[in-house]
């Protein structure tokens, strides 16, 4: 009955696909704009005295930072620096998603413990809840300290499982908070029809609750793989470990006087495993509601 | 056409179309060829099936959306018009009331926006509460308030710059049959007692029926106005609903509905 | 127990109460204490909550003055990225033109880790002052603040505009007597995400070197002298500055805005 007011409709009919092209789109203008600004804060730094340090060491041009993608990581070095990124960023998006699926099976288990019974509920969920107001992060050089130092029968522990345990520890909170909010989110009517089918809890848990909680796990997912990344850059720059991204963010922020160029390079390549992991769960995100009905664009 | 000013009707609807996305492949015909003319004073509803662009008339002629072809003119003003000049008050089916503002501040939206003082609009809006039986809520919240009493809210707001012209969209779709009756005789009180033109849409036979002097029947794809059913139920009161008349009247309307007009009816029905 | 009404047993259940997550604590905390104890765990694996207790209160003077830096980092970020996060919504909410441009940017950066930006701006300011992690930090809230704003803004119910243009209302007025009030809720939605990060922003930043201060540096290098039981300590000082930023927020929310957390009326 209600018809549409105006004309400002028009996206609505334009698929989610297509949109999304046209975010990218946006996005890139905004990235455009980005370097813009940048180039246009040197150029007025150079004449008058800005309260930052416009100089080409500090604040190198674009077009230096992409000719610095090219050079070698040390002088007579085959690799160039942005092999060198690529394969860290790899490295550390392979623990960034090792955490996440660790979190994200903990989450799960926990919202379905949670969900069962109401103790847990009433005892646990506070401490999920307020974990995610804390900085939990401060445990990550404490706990990559465990490294090397502790072992699990056949096998050894190294730092990498550290970081991803830190990875993971981040990933599980925000996910098992949104998976119980999914878990109890169906209808009442919907629970009084399974139950006069006489649904044991395992049915009601696979034909209801998990289908029903997809709304609610999708957003968590992305709060959860968000986490796992920051956790996993976070944890190898306060600890140093090697192989990943941060880590080279630290090495390469050393050599800025002779390279500034190169620390950028990195900053990238940490940029890229965010864009990667939001990806990644995007596409999980499009897998999980295929049947669900497209959201109406408010 | 004939000139603006000769009939100094309430509402004057004139060869009205509204088409959704003209030209293009989905392209809806919401109204077509709307005629209306509406005297001072006069109840009319608007009833048909979903789709039958009802309440794009009324958003038509609250100028909340242009019209394709054809002309609107509220008190001989057009449309456009009327709303700058706020000629008429309008309500909608959810109370639409600001969670942040109290009942009575709520109340006093419309005058703000027009700029009066402070004081003025105070008391104004404590006398329209008055007139919706609601002035021991005034500094309450809306949520606080029933769905009944949060549409009493909203319709106190729509009178709030006095205008000659109420525009209602389904008011009390959301409501109990027992509230919604007891609402429908506040609204004919209300009307009595501001001698308020209205248009009125509605989903049910029997509101339309006791509310309207006219119930306009409109039918969908495209949607048009087939038929004009007249009410004279006189003065109504608690027996009204019980009156052979009023059956009358439903059936009348049942049967413009299903596209039939009855001889059973006691009214004159206007076909188009 | 069985399932079906489970939401409404949970309220009035006999778990109800504040006694469940006490209990969980003081189990939780005795058998932490009991395995290091009985098993002789070392410190540099996890010390017993006693040995962090004990440090806390000994180094209290410590705690106050490493929170007090960071807090402070945070509390500028959080102030200056929230206005910026304000002014950019405004523009978004006017300029179709800005919303585009900042929007897909603020959705892909969602799962980007800004902290990685420190380096540049120690490099860019002054990396002996606070400068670079408040203006990390302040990036940081932007996004979230932005969001929600820019979101609270525009989503605005479609009867509530028609009303606002049956009485004739200037967009102005329509910002100023809907879109603004609508926002607020959103506003603290954000803000009660933003408060957080601000302060695990401003700690994380402390790991790119500069001064030494603040709770980033003291875990960090209590950590490196073996002084556990300390660097659990700023541990559990941090969770209390994440924790009272994260408390002030809903304070401020619930004194400012009695109407949110209320079933919407229709």
């Amino acid at each position: 009955m209600r018809e549409p007011v105006s004309g400002k409709q028009r996206g609505a009919t334009r698929t989610r696909v297509q949109r999304g092209v046209i975010s990218i789109l946006w996005a890139l203008a905004g990235v455009a704009l980005v370097v813009f600004m940048w180039e246009a804060v040197k150029f007025v730094g150079s004449f008058i005295d800005l309260p930052l340090n416009t100089s080409d060491t500090s604040m190198p041009h674009v077009w230096t930072m992409v000719d610095a993608f090219s050079n070698p990581v040390v002088r007579g070095s085959d690799t160039t620096v942005l092999q060198a990124v690529v394969s860290a960023t790899l490295t550390s998006l392979k623990i960034a998603l090792g955490g996440f699926a660790i979190g994200v099976t903990f989450g799960i288990i926990l919202a379905v413990i949670m969900q069962r019974f109401a103790f847990f509920e009433r005892g646990l969920l506070p401490f999920v809840i307020a974990s995610q107001t804390v900085p939990l992060i401060a445990l990550a050089p404490l706990i990559v300290g465990l490294g090397n130092r502790i072992s699990l029968g056949p096998i050894e522990w190294t730092t990498t499982y550290s970081v991803m345990f830190i990875a993971a520890y981040l990933a599980f909170f925000p996910l098992s908070v949104g998976a119980l909010r999914g878990l109890q989110a169906p209808s009442a009517t919907s629970l009084e029809l399974m139950r006069s089918y006489a649904a044991r809890p395992n049915q009601m848990l696979w034909k209801l609750r998990f289908p029903s909680s997809v709304p609610y796990l999708v957003p968590a997912l992305k709060v959860s793989a968000a986490a796992a990344v920051v956790g996993t850059v976070v944890a190898e720059i306060s600890t140093g470990v090697k192989g990943g991204v941060g880590r080279l963010l630290i090495e390469y922020a050393r050599e800025t006087t002779s390279q500034p160029a190169k620390v950028y390079v990195a900053v990238f390549g940490a940029i890229a495993l965010g864009l990667a992991a939001a990806a990644l769960v995007s596409a999980l995100d499009l897998y999980l509601t295929r049947n669900l009905p497209k959201e109406s664009q408010a | 056409m004939s000139s603006v000013q000769t009939s100094h009707q309430a509402v004057d609807v004139q060869g009205l179309w509204k088409i959704f996305n003209e030209g293009s492949n989905n392209e809806v015909t919401a109204l077509s060829d709307i005629n209306l003319s509406i005297k001072p004073g006069e109840f009319i509803s608007l009833i048909g099936p979903s789709g039958c662009g009802k309440s794009t008339l009324l958003r038509v002629i609250g100028d909340l959306t242009d019209a394709t072809r054809g002309e609107v003119f509220i008190a001989g003003e057009t449309a456009h018009i009327a709303r700058e000049k706020q000629l008429y008050g309008i309500a909608f089916q959810q109370a639409a009331l600001f969670d942040w503002r109290t009942v009575r501040r709520n109340v006093e939206l419309p005058l703000e926006l027009q700029g009066l003082g402070k004081k003025e609009r105070r008391e104004r809006a404590l006398e329209l509460l008055e007139l919706v039986q609601l002035s021991d809520f005034a500094e309450h919240r809306p949520w606080e308030l029933s769905g009944g009493m949060q549409q009493r809210v909203a319709i106190a707001r729509s009178l709030a710059v006095d205008p000659p012209l109420l525009l209602m969209d389904e008011p009390f779709g959301a409501l109990d049959e027992m509230t919604r009756e007891r609402m429908q005789n506040e609204l004919l009180r209300i009307c009595q007692e501001t001698g308020k033109t209205i248009i009125f849409v509605t989903h049910s036979i029997p509101e339309a029926v006791y509310l309207s002097d006219r119930v306009v029947v409109m039918s969908p794809r495209p949607g048009r106005i087939t038929h004009t059913v007249p009410i004279e139920l006189g003065e109504r009161n608690e027996d009204t609903r019980e009156t052979d008349t009023f059956y009358a009247g439903v059936t009348a309307v049942r049967e413009a509905l299903r596209g039939r007009s009855t001889s059973a009816s006691p009214s004159r029905i206007e076909e188009f | 127990m069985s399932t079906q009404t489970a939401v409404q047993s949970r309220r009035t259940g006999r778990f109800s109460g504040i006694w469940p997550p006490i209990l969980i604590a003081v189990l939780f905390l005795a058998a932490w204490q009991i395995f290091v104890v009985a098993r002789d765990i070392q410190p540099y694996l996890l010390p017993a909550p006693s040995l962090i207790v004990t440090n806390f209160f000994t180094d209290l003077s410590l705690m106050w003055a490493a929170a007090f830096y960071t807090g402070t980092t945070a509390f500028l970020g959080l102030v200056f990225g929230t206005v910026l996060g304000l002014v950019m919504a405004l523009l978004a909410s006017r300029f179709i033109v800005v919303n585009h441009l900042v929007t897909p940017l603020a959705a892909g950066l969602a799962a980007v880790p800004i902290i990685a930006l420190t380096p540049i701006l120690n490099n860019m300011f002054n990396i002996t002052s606070r400068t670079p992690r408040v203006l990390v930090t302040m990036i940081i809230v932007l996004f979230p603040m932005f969001v929600n704003v820019t979101r609270g803004l525009l989503q605005v119910k479609p009867v509530q505009l028609e009303l606002m243009r049956s009485m004739n209302a200037h967009p102005r007025t329509t910002l100023k007597v809907l879109r603004i009030p609508n926002a607020i809720p959103f506003f603290f939605t954000g803000l009660k995400v933003a408060a957080p990060l601000a302060v695990i922003a401003a700690l994380v930043a402390e790991y790119f070197g500069g001064p030494q201060e603040g709770l980033g540096s003291r875990i960090a290098s209590a950590a490196a002298n073996t002084a556990y039981g300390r660097a659990w300590a700023y541990v559990v000082a941090s969770i209390i500055t994440g924790l009272i930023f994260y408390l002030v927020v809903v304070a401020v929310e619930k004194w400012t805005t009695p109407w949110t957390g209320r079933t919407q009326s229709t």
